[in-house]
Formats: structure tokens, C-alpha cells, sequence
């Protein structure tokens, strides 16, 4: 169905000026990444000399916490996903009882405050010897990804029509090879959309970061911000620079998947 | 069925927003395929049956391993969170594992506080003032680039990313932008002559309140703007047309077609916002740290600090129960009063 | 990490406490690891816990930790870590069981630590703990016992830009008269004449402490005139201009920051920020005892330092070795080292005197330090409510929102729980 006459260059223009003043912060992290160490206290308004020691510093501060994130993010992504596709499939293709349930029981997380999570959790890993580790933050982390996975992917799932499984189970294709070999590639775009919402949420995870971590072994970068900021304030183009390496994967993320985020978007529950 | 500039290929089953029409439907969703299975079944043999039965048994297990995550993560947090609530845990916890049984002095202890009004105030007065502005914005970003124009993709993409940034990253740079002495705000406020002294953003007590709530508003526009965005574009454009046609002016039109047709999209937005916003941390903590003299401490931050700054563990979790118990009867208050908004809630889910 | 020094029990009875998180069990294996109190045989190397983690400290330290594990015939295993993560991590240490051999402290934590009974009083190992100042020795000690010794203390002082002085026609502040008028006289558009930490942080209150008790504030009573005209102060200072309201928002590091980028004249701070100040070779600086109330008053400012102590472990030769290597690092000798790296003060008074003539311009902190007061000497487990209350207080007093009295009013009720 066609719309009303398109609109031209006014609108474009316009939309630019929006953009523009939502993107200031932005571009003005990118400046103050290219001052020269010490006066970024005072920068001018437009990178006129570049100048990259800031990443320099940052890249030697900070390039094992990026590592970390890298992994845990990782890591999250693959424990999200493998625990939510087979639910999410479960829940969307069997009328079992107790489906109402396990769905109240999703939303319900969306309530619950990370702080709670972080709060219990603390005392267990603390018994458990999984503060500081990757393990721990990851599975942590994935308290926020794998309710938002479920959701998204069952959303998804439902629209399989059913015709495809059945065919599949007429052939003689057990349960789990459907799932595999029909459902899962079928359901590609919801997977990569969950996957990179995880990746998202669990890369910007601060909270965990900051109450499950108490050394620098395992610290998100995150969380390197945020200590970099209290100590190095004369350095801010490092903090700035950090800052910046810090939003490549979402800028990089939005700039191949951009789809899968208005897709995610509008099937709800994100943060 | 699609202009070709929704984002999301057709591919996707974007979920359709229920207008109220059919009011239920997607609701009465999982029964109905139910029923169907059961018509299925009666056709087969009992051997089949059989089979089912034990296919019933595989579908859980395919549940199961996320169920038990949830569990562990979600469920256990919150039992655990409500016992140590009634727990006195001090810095000797610590090293003799007791945290005897306090009864209530916890919750007596943090409801008394000089903090606790204020803090809740300020809770209320951050969700209100975000939630509105990044819902205002939000709408109002929908529906200017609901209009076709040359880079319009492009520049909504670009609108993502204040959303997609680490909280961290993009508090970070606020804070710096917003410092009293050398933030380029006041810098460009000074320059323009609007404000000889600039505004003391983060040294101000409302200032500082206004400066969070400012933040959190810009980082929330583009998921408002997204999800409004897909609510404007299922509304059918022939209605548009025929308002048109009967005389309505783009105001006319707004109030009588869209705003009706986009209000379960409008719950469900406001809903979440107010869920999510309510325990909105790492924003706070980032520009402000909860200050200067606590302006900025919400319910959140507060439990932040009792458990993991004064190892107050015990009140820490009485504090954040709190906000569960804020943020849950918010969310059924609103369930129960808009029925419709809650069909779209779990068409959602 | 469940250590095997705990008794089979309480593991149990650990592994239980989180008893629905069967899965995790399953993940860790809360089974037995063994933990560094474990050898039993000869002690050939012990772990310590610090938080220098900052070259060139950590270096030095960690120089230090070698040579005087040599002589008590063990290497040293040192890990630093940041320092608002060492408590955490030593409670943490704590719960499980793997508390290093020797674990440095910030001196008002030690009371709060060694009340978890955590610690080991230092008189089992025959520690002589005579000929140490007084504060020190004060802060160290738990209901009559020493569990910690510091080799080294320091405090806070005045610094100051001797170009923007001179080129005011400034002389160094003594008294808060002057220091109000020298502030106002130094100020200039994007300059401040004084900045100090009113962060609403434990670090914001130990800088407002001399103002406090230079002027016969008490921590134990708050709601005084005296601790309403040091915090007047600190408000006029920041009403008439003199002083940014970001202080409010400043770590002692930020303040540094402002210093050197020539952004204020003068600045409270600490001598372990001499080494950065000296790197600026276009920076002139110099240093004076903190402006008292009036003319001829002592100041009275909070001594800082870090204490080694001996945690609680099933292994007494590790804790003998421990023990061994704390008194090394506090023999007379390595106390003037370490006082030179870091421009700090030997914590023995015979010592400090010997160090005032080798460096004279370390007098003015050999003095202050002389008359310094422990944080913990009055209240101590109790301290950190006051503290809370004191930061709380400057917050609620420099934006305005209270004034000094009712400020002060408030913070009596936290630093009382009531």
C-alpha cells in the first residue's frame, strides 16, 4: 500500500538536526578521545591535531578487561541461546500445562531488580568460589538475556507452521533432529536477533561487573571505566578512548544488523 | 503488505498489536492450537497416543534446563533475598558464617530513615520524569520519521545507538559533559551568554536530579521511538485517508486515529518504561554516585550501597524487596485496571 | 573456594547453605581445594595481600616484601589489589577461608577487621611493639591487643602554587582567616584559590577531619559549635567563589588533577602525591601544615598509614614466617626507606627526628604527624557511622541544603544509629 506523497529534502535535513543533537554525546567521546593527554579538561570543540595516545593508554590499561567482556560476552550469548531456543521452541509448538506458568514466570523476571539478583548471588558465589570468574559473570549475566531470548524466540517459533514439523516427524525424525535440523535453521533471524541483544546486554553489563568481581583478574571493561574515571582523571582521552573501544560492538552490531534490532524492539521486553 | 521501509523483513513475524477489534484473540492463541491437537489426536491410533504421551515427556525436557536456570537465578535470589532480609549480617558474618535471625528490625531500621522518604521521592520523581520524557520524545521521534524521505533509514538507525552503548560509556561522557567548571554545556551555555556562571548540573541538588533524569531520558528515546514506531505502522493507512478526506488536519487526525488505535502499544511502553526505570542503577551511580547530599539516591541505589558499600547485607535486601514489591504492584495495579493493554502485554510475551 | 582447612562439617554445612543451587554444585564441585594454610611441611614461601598497586609503590614494596622474606628465609607472593576492593576482598578471604599469610590494612579498618576475629594479636609472635607514636600504635590495637604495625605514617597538609602566591602578593595561610582571604585573593576566571575532597566518600571526611579537630570538633559529639564553624568554613569558602562547588563531587585525585593543571592555587592533600607533583618541572609547589582556627594553634589532623597484620590460619609455621617478615618491614632501618620512597613519616618518633634533619622538607609533615589522631582512637568498631555522618554532613552543608548546625544535628543521628 503506498503512503502519502513522499516528503523530501526539508524532512532529511531536519531529521539530520535531530539526529544530530542525539549523536552530540557520542561525537563528543570520539573528540575527546583525539585530545592530547592532560588539557582534555578543556578541549576544543573539533579534533583538529589527533592525536591516539589516548587509545594507546587505553589499549594498555584496559585491552585484557576488553578481552574479558569479549568473553564473557561470548559466553553468554552460547548459554543463553542453548538454554532459551529449545525452551522457546517448547513453549511455542506444545500446549503442555504449565506453559501459562513458565511464561508468568518470565515476565516476572522482567520485575525483579538486578540489584536482588546480585545481592543473593553474592553470598552464594562468595560460598561457591565463583566471584571473579568468568563463569560466574556469565552465568549472572545471562539473567537478563535468556528471559528477553525466550520471549523473542518463542514469538518467532509460533509462526513455524506446523505442517513443516509434522513433515518432518512423518519421515521418522526424532524430536530433537527436528529441532535441529528444521526448527533451528528456520528460526535464523530470531536466534541472531537474541544473540545480539545478549552479546549487547551482557557486553554493557555493569551491575554484576561491580558487586560479583573484587579483583582485577576478571573485570569487564565496564566496569574499567568506571574505575579508570576515579583514578585517571587527568588521563580523559584514555577514558574517553577506553569509552569509545567500549562502543565498537554495538556501532558495529547496528551497522550490520540493524534489522534484528527493530525486530527485537518490537517484540518487547527490552531494557 | 509492507511499505518497504520497516526495518524488519517480512521474513520475521512481527507481532501484530491487538487494536482492541480482536480483543483475546491472541490471548485465546495457545488454546485453540490446543484444540486442534486434540482433533488431531482422535484421528490417529493409539499407538500414537502412546508415542505423544511420551513426546509430552521430551517437549519438558526441551523446558526444562532454562526452567531450572530460572530457578536458580531468579528464584532462588528472591527466597534468598527474603531470608537474609530477616538476617542480621554484619562485617563478622563475614568470617563466622552467623547472621542471626533479626525479625523485622531490618525493615523497621530502612522504612525509619531520614533516607528512605527521600529516596523514595526521588525514585518517584526519576521514573515520572523519565518514563514521560522518553515517552513524549519517543513519540515524537515515531512520527516524524514515520515520513518518507531521502536517508530516513539511515539516520533511524543511527537513533539506535544511544540505546545500544554500555550505560557506563554513555554515563561517562554525560558526566564529563555536564561538569559545572568545564563540561561544554556550560562552556556552550557561557558562550551563547544565557547563563554567565552555568548551571551547576551535578553540584545542584535538583540540578543533579534533573541531570540523571535528563540522561536516562536520552538513552531511553530510541526503544520508546522504535516500539511506537511499529505500533504507528500497523495502523492501517486507509484510515488516515479516509480522516483526510472527511477534513481532518494532521491534529484531527492524531487524536482520532492514532491515539486511539496506537493507546495497548502506549500501556505497553509505559509499562515497561515504569518497570525498567524504577530500578535504573548504573546511570545514577555513574553521573552522580547517589549525590551531592543524596539528591540522587533512588530505592535502588540505596540498596546498592547498605549491602555492598556498608556491608549491610541484611538491610540491603529489605531495601530492594522493597522495590520489588514497588515495581510488582505497579505492573498489576495496571494489568488489572487495563485488561486490553494486558492482551497486548502477552501477545508481546 | 572452600579451603580444607574448614572442618568437614561446615563445608557440609556451607555446600547446604546454597543447597538449592544443586546445578552450580554440580558446575564448582564444592569438593575440597586446597588453601594456602595447608603445608604442613617447611615454609618455603607466603602470600601477602596490599593494595599498591601503582608503580613506582608496587616496586618498592614488593623489593622490600623480597628482602625481608630472604631473611626469614621465604619468597613472597605479593598481589595488590585497588583500594576500595581490599576490604571487600578480605571479607570475602575471610568467609572461605584463604586469607593471605600477611594482609596490609588502611588503619581504620583494623579495629572492624580484627573484631571478626579474623586476625592474630601480633604479642604471640613476640612482636615488640615499644617505641612506636602513639596514634599508630592506638589504631593498631583491638580491645587492648596489637594486631597491626605500620612502618610508615603520613597525613594531610597544605599545598600550594608559590608562582600564583608570589604573583598575588600571597603569603602561605596559617590561620582560617587567612586562608579565606588568600583563597578569595587568588581566584581568577577558570582558577580557584582553594580546593579540597568533600567527596561523599570515607576519603571526603578524612579531609575535613583537621578542620574538625583543629578546632576541638569531636567525632563522638557532632553537634557542636566547634564542628559548626569548621564546617562554616569549608561553606563560606565554597559561597564566596573561592572555592568550586565540584568539590563536592572530587576524589583526592581529582583534586590533584585541579592542582596541577593549574586550576587552583592551593589544595589539601597527601605527601604520596609528591612524586606526581615532581614530574611537572614548570610546577612550583610547596608545602605547609593546615591553617588553624587561630594564631598559634597546633594542627590537629588524622593520621594516615597502612598497618601489616597476620591473619587467623591452621598453619603456625606459615604465621611465625608471616610474622616474621612484619617485623622486618618495621625494624628503624626500612622504615627511613620507606619513608623516603614515599615521603612519608617513620612511625617511630626516634626515627621520624633522624628523618626531619635528612629531609627538611618533610618537617612540616614530621609535625603534623607528631599530633596526629587516629580515626579509630575514639570511637573505634563505631567509627565508620560517624564517618558516614561527617561526609554526610559536608554534602548536606555545602549545597545548601542544610545549614552547618542542622547538618551537623543529622549527622550525630547517623553517627548514633538512631
Amino acid at each position: 500500500m503506498k503512503r502519502a506523497p513522499d516528503r523530501g529534502w526539508p524532512s532529511t535535513i531536519i531529521g539530520i538536526g535531530l539526529v544530530a543533537v542525539m549523536m552530540f554525546p557520542v561525537y563528543w567521546m570520539v573528540n575527546a578521545s583525539l585530545q592530547p593527554a592532560g588539557n582534555t579538561l578543556q578541549g576544543g570543540w573539533f579534533p583538529l591535531h589527533p592525536d591516539f595516545s589516548g587509545y594507546a593508554t587505553a589499549l594498555r590499561d584496559q585491552g585484557r578487561n576488553i578481552v574479558t567482556s569479549l568473553v564473557v560476552a561470548l559466553g553468554s550469548v552460547a548459554l543463553s541461546l542453548g538454554l532459551a531456543a529449545p525452551a522457546a521452541y517448547a513453549l511455542a509448538h506444545s500446549p503442555v500445562r504449565g506453559t501459562n506458568l513458565v511464561l508468568f514466570g518470565v515476565l516476572i523476571t522482567q520485575m525483579v531488580p538486578g540489584i536482588v539478583v546480585a545481592n543473593a548471588l553474592y553470598s552464594a558465589y562468595n560460598d561457591l568460589g565463583l566471584l571473579n570468574s568468568y563463569l560466574g559473570l556469565i552465568l549472572a549475566d545471562s539473567t537478563a538475556a535468556v528471559p528477553f531470548a525466550i520471549i523473542i524466540m518463542r514469538a518467532f517459533m509460533q509462526s513455524i507452521p506446523r505442517e513443516i514439523i509434522e513433515a518432518a516427524r512423518v519421515d521418522g525424525a526424532g524430536r530433537l533432529r527436528v529441532f535441529r535440523s528444521v526448527v533451528l535453521p528456520v528460526s535464523r533471524n530470531a536466534l541472531v536477533t537474541a544473540a545480539v541483544f545478549t552479546f549487547l546486554f551482557t557486553w554493557s553489563d555493569f551491575l554484576f561487573a561491580l558487586t560479583l568481581t573484587t579483583t582485577n583478574t576478571v573485570r569487564p571493561i565496564t566496569l574499567g571505566i568506571y574505575e579508570y574515571m576515579g583514578a585517571h582523571t587527568n588521563q580523559w582521552n584514555a577514558v574517553m578512548a577506553t569509552a569509545v573501544l567500549a562502543s565498537i560492538p554495538a556501532a558495529v552490531l547496528l551497522a550490520v544488523a540493524q534489522r534484528y534490532f527493530a525486530f527485537g524492539a518490537t517484540s518487547g521486553a527490552v531494557k | 503488505m509492507r511499505s518497504g521501509s520497516r526495518p524488519v523483513p517480512d521474513r520475521c513475524p512481527t507481532l501484530r498489536v491487538d487494536t482492541g477489534a480482536e480483543d483475546g484473540a491472541v490471548a485465546a492463541g495457545a488454546p485453540v492450537t490446543g484444540a486442534a491437537e486434540e482433533d488431531d489426536k482422535h484421528r490417529k491410533d493409539r499407538a500414537l497416543i502412546r508415542a505423544r504421551r511420551w513426546e509430552r515427556l521430551a517437549q519438558w525436557m526441551f523446558i526444562v534446563p532454562a526452567a531450572a536456570y530460572l530457578l536458580l537465578f531468579f528464584g532462588y535470589p528472591i527466597a534468598k533475598n527474603l531470608v537474609m532480609s530477616f538476617q542480621q549480617y554484619t562485617t563478622t558474618t563475614f568470617y563466622t558464617g552467623s547472621a542471626p535471625f533479626a525479625g523485622l528490625q531490618n525493615y523497621s531500621k530502612v522504612l525509619s530513615s531520614d533516607l528512605f522518604p527521600k529516596a523514595l521521592l526521588t525514585t518517584v520523581l526519576f521514573t515520572a520524569g523519565s518514563v514521560f520524557g522518553q515517552f513524549v520524545l519517543g513519540l515524537a521521534f515515531a512520527l516524524f520519521f514515520q515520513r518518507r524521505f531521502p536517508l530516513g533509514r539511515v539516520l533511524r538507525g543511527l537513533l539506535l545507538l544511544p540505546w545500544l552503548l554500555p550505560l557506563v560509556v554513555s554515563g561517562t561522557t554525560w558526566k564529563w559533559m555536564l561538569d559545572p567548571d568545564t563540561g561544554v554545556v556550560n562552556n556552550a551555555l557561557r558562550g551563547l551568554h544565557l547563563s554567565s556562571s552555568g548551571i551547576p548540573w551535578l553540584t545542584g541538588t535538583s540540578q543533579a536530579l534533573a541531570s540523571v533524569i535528563l540522561v536516562n531520558i536520552w538513552v531511553g528515546i530510541p526503544f520508546n521511538a522504535t516500539i511506537l514506531y511499529g505500533g504507528l505502522q500497523d495502523i492501517p493507512a486507509h484510515l488516515h485517508e479516509a480522516a483526510k478526506l472527511d477534513g481532518a488536519g494532521p491534529v484531527a487526525s492524531f487524536r482520532h486515529v492514532t491515539w486511539p488505535l496506537l493507546r495497548p502499544v502506549v500501556g505497553v511502553v509505559l509499562v515497561l518504561g515504569v518497570v525498567y526505570t524504577v530500578k535504573v542503577l548504573d546511570v545514577i551511580l555513574v553521573v552522580t554516585g547517589g549525590g551531592p547530599a543524596n539528591a540522587t539516591e533512588t530505592i535502588a541505589t540505596q540498596s546498592y550501597e547498605l549491602s555492598f558499600q556498608q556491608f549491610e547485607f541484611g538491610r540491603g535486601a529489605a531495601m530492594s524487596n522493597v522495590l520489588v514489591v514497588i515495581s510488582l504492584a505497579f505492573a498489576l495495579v495496571y494489568l488489572r485496571a487495563n485488561r486490553r493493554a494486558r492482551n497486548v502485554w502477552e501477545a508481546v510475551a | 573456594m572452600i579451603s580444607s582447612a574448614m572442618p568437614r562439617a561446615q563445608r557440609i554445612a556451607a555446600c547446604l547453605r546454597v543447597g538449592s543451587v544443586a546445578l552450580l554444585l554440580a558446575v564448582t564441585g564444592c569438593g575440597g581445594k586446597t588453601g594456602p594454610g595447608s603445608a604442613t611441611g617447611k615454609v618455603t614461601s607466603i602470600t601477602v595481600l596490599d593494595y599498591y598497586t601503582d608503580d613506582p609503590e608496587h616496586t618498592q614494596w614488593g623489593d622490600l616484601l623480597t628482602a625481608c622474606g630472604k631473611t626469614a628465609g621465604v619468597t613472597v607472593e605479593q598481589t595488590s589489589v585497588p583500594g576500595a576492593s581490599l576490604v571487600p576482598k578480605v571479607l570475602q578471604q575471610a568467609s572461605s577461608r584463604t586469607l593471605p599469610d600477611l594482609l596490609m590494612l588502611d588503619n581504620p579498618d583494623l579495629q572492624r577487621i580484627a573484631q571478626t576475629g579474623a586476625l592474630t594479636p601480633l604479642g604471640q609472635y613476640g612482636i615488640d611493639s615499644s617505641g612506636f607514636a602513639k596514634g599508630i600504635l592506638s589504631a593498631g590495637t583491638y580491645e587492648g591487643k596489637v594486631y597491626g604495625l605500620a612502618p610508615d605514617v603520613s597525613t594531610i597538609a597544605l599545598f600550594y602554587n608559590k608562582d600564583m602566591l608570589a604573583e598575588s602578593g600571597v603569603d602561605v595561610p596559617r590561620t582560617w582567616a587567612e586562608l579565606q582571604a588568600a583563597a578569595a585573593e587568588l581566584t581568577r576566571p577558570g582558577r580557584y584559590g582553594m580546593a579540597v575532597d568533600a567527596n561523599a566518600t570515607f576519603e571526603g571526611t578524612w579531609q575535613f577531619l583537621p578542620f574538625l579537630w583543629s578546632n576541638g570538633g569531636d567525632e563522638s559529639q557532632l553537634d557542636t559549635p566547634q564542628a559548626a564553624q569548621a564546617l562554616q568554613l569549608w561553606v563560606d569558602l565554597v559561597k564566596s567563589g573561592s572555592m568550586s562547588k565540584s568539590v563536592l563531587n572530587w576524589t583526592q585525585a581529582d583534586v590533584h588533577d585541579q592542582f596541577v593543571a593549574g586550576r587552583t592555587a592551593m589544595m589539601i592533600n597527601g605527601p604520596w602525591r609528591i612524586p606526581a607533583l615532581n614530574e611537572d618541572k614548570n610546577l612550583h609547589w610547596g608545602v605547609a601544615t593546615i591553617p588553624v582556627p587561630q594564631a598559634g594553634q597546633t594542627p590537629v589532623t588524622p593520621l594516615g598509614g597502612e598497618v601489616w597484620t597476620v591473619p587467623q590460619n591452621n598453619s603456625k609455621a606459615r604465621q611465625e614466617k608471616a610474622a616474621q617478615v612484619l617485623a622486618c618491614l618495621n625494624d628503624s632501618t626500612n622504615m627511613l626507606t620507606l619513608a623516603e620512597q614515599h615521603f612519608t613519616v617513620p612511625s617511630r618518633p626516634a626515627a621520624a627526628a633522624q628523618y626531619a634533619e635528612q629531609v627538611p622538607s618533610m618537617a612540616a609533615f614530621v609535625e603534623s604527624v607528631e599530633a596526629a589522631r587516629a580515626r579509630t582512637s575514639r570511637l573505634g568498631v563505631k567509627w565508620p557511622e560517624a564517618a558516614t555522618g561527617i561526609y554526610t554532613a559536608v554534602q548536606s552543608a555545602l549545597t545548601g541544603e542544610q545549614t552547618p548546625q542542622e547538618a551537623l544535628k543529622h549527622a550525630q543521628r547517623i553517627a548514633t544509629g538512631s
